[in-house]
């Protein structure tokens, strides 16, 4: 069909540009509501969720493990923010900052016995007294996700590990390897001698004597010089002290 | 948890270098403060009042860990009490001590319970009425060291609080609250 010249021409193709412009915004308004309507359904799921499984996220260990891995999964970090969707409905930040409060808490108050290092066990028990819990409703993975969320504190909380135990330093002392090879020494008894310490790692006198001070002064170690055999020895209580000794006086 | 007689021991008493003093000042402190504690917390349950650094004192070693504190260690310990105002040498060489786990102050107003608490205002009481008497047994007062005992009466008569009588031997020296 020729298309004729004129008015009613121009006003024709005005009205179709108008029809599929409609037609458009339909397709966009409808596409928005679905995804609206999409959100709406995620968050009331997840509302119910955070209803239903609250509980669980605060007292379950293992659901709060599992909860995480699932965040991992879709990408999402229920710790970064306390604000949002995740944080106000589940209630899970307010679990971690709370462990965290109380895990600064008790690492200033048994600096001065430990030099402020401490074995992430008896952090554990100790928490533990605090909240009126049985050790098994607080796992380590619980401790170590709180601790990592101190970190934006820059206070210089950490975890090392030293051998098989992992202590949580609450304290800007660098550790050097030298350091960390006596603490691992010190496991096995509680305390190392001069002699001990020369033979494990064929240093000199002067080098271990040397290392072992440095760690008297920041406070980590303590001297005893009461044994029998007169040879000095140097107890660390970040590895030694059990929690209810740390515990008692904690609590004075 | 270890104990002497009926006394619990705090878990550091366990700990070899507690018995060692430390050279690092922060800790040293924090060993001092444990130290003082436990002195206090011990003659109050066992009520002694006077520890000799000469003789064995039970507090003083712990065969368990085979440990016991030098005699700087205790002298150390004793002094930052008597700094505190918590103990008092008996003697310039420094060998006996005087431990107040009250202070006198706190001794007088303790007497001063007692007599209301039982009525006794007006009424005259030997000073050995107060140390075995009947009345006093199973208070803090039962046994109490005469000397710290005259010093808190004696303050409490400067206050008006009290009247001493002398008797004819230091045995019957009496004493006269009122209200």
């Amino acid at each position: 069909m020729r298309r004729r010249p004129g008015i009613a021409g121009l006003q024709n193709a005005a009205a179709t540009r108008d029809q599929f412009r409609l037609v458009g915004e339909n397709v966009a308004k409808v596409r928005t509501d679905v995804m609206k309507e999409q959100l709406a359904t995620f968050r009331t799921q997840l509302e119910e969720f955070a209803r239903k499984h609250k509980n669980d996220i605060r007292k379950n260990p293992l659901f709060r493990q599992q909860f995480h891995e699932m965040c991992a999964k879709v990408g999402v970090d229920p710790l970064a923010s306390n604000k949002g969707a995740w944080a106000e409905l589940l209630g899970i930040g307010d679990f971690y900052y709370e462990l965290g409060v109380q895990i600064v808490d008790i690492c200033i108050a048994t600096r001065s016995t430990n030099g402020g290092l401490i074995d992430l066990l008896d952090l554990r028990k100790l928490l533990c007294q605090k909240r009126k819990a049985d050790l098994g409703s607080l796992t380590a993975d619980d401790c170590l996700r709180a601790i990592s969320k101190l970190k934006v504190l820059g206070s210089g909380f950490e975890v090392i590990s030293v051998g098989k135990k992992k202590l949580v330093r609450s304290v800007p002392t660098e550790l050097n390897k030298d350091h960390n090879g006596i603490l691992e020494l010190a496991q096995a008894e509680g305390f190392v001698t001069v002699e001990q310490v020369e033979r494990k790692f064929s240093w000199s006198t002067g080098r271990a004597i040397d290392v072992l001070e440095t760690l008297l002064k920041e406070g980590l170690a303590m001297i005893d010089d009461g044994h029998r055999d007169g040879k000095r020895r140097y107890w660390f209580p970040c590895v030694t002290l059990s929690s209810d000794s740390t515990g008692a006086e904690a609590k004075s | 948890m270890q104990r002497l007689g009926d006394f619990r021991l705090p878990p550091f008493f366990n700990y070899p270098p507690y018995f060692t003093l430390q050279p690092v000042r922060e800790t040293r402190e924090k060993q001092v403060q444990l130290w003082k504690d436990l002195i206090l917390d011990y003659c109050r349950s066992q009520k002694i009042y006077i520890i000799s650094l000469e003789e064995d004192f039970p507090l003083f070693s712990n065969p368990k860990i085979e440990r016991s504190l030098s005699h700087e260690a205790k002298e150390v310990f004793l002094a930052a009490l008597v700094n505190e105002g918590r103990a008092e040498w008996m003697d310039k060489g420094h060998k006996k001590c005087l431990i107040l786990w009250l202070r006198i102050q706190d001794w007088a107003n303790y007497i001063l319970n007692f007599v209301k608490d039982n009525g006794l205002e007006d009424n005259v009481m030997t000073v050995e009425e107060i140390r075995s008497g009947i009345e006093t047994r199973g208070t803090e007062l039962a046994g109490i060291d005469r000397g710290v005992l005259m010093r808190a009466l004696k303050l409490l008569e400067q206050k008006g609080k009290a009247a001493i009588f002398k008797g004819t031997s230091a045995d019957d020296e009496g004493v006269k609250f009122s209200a």
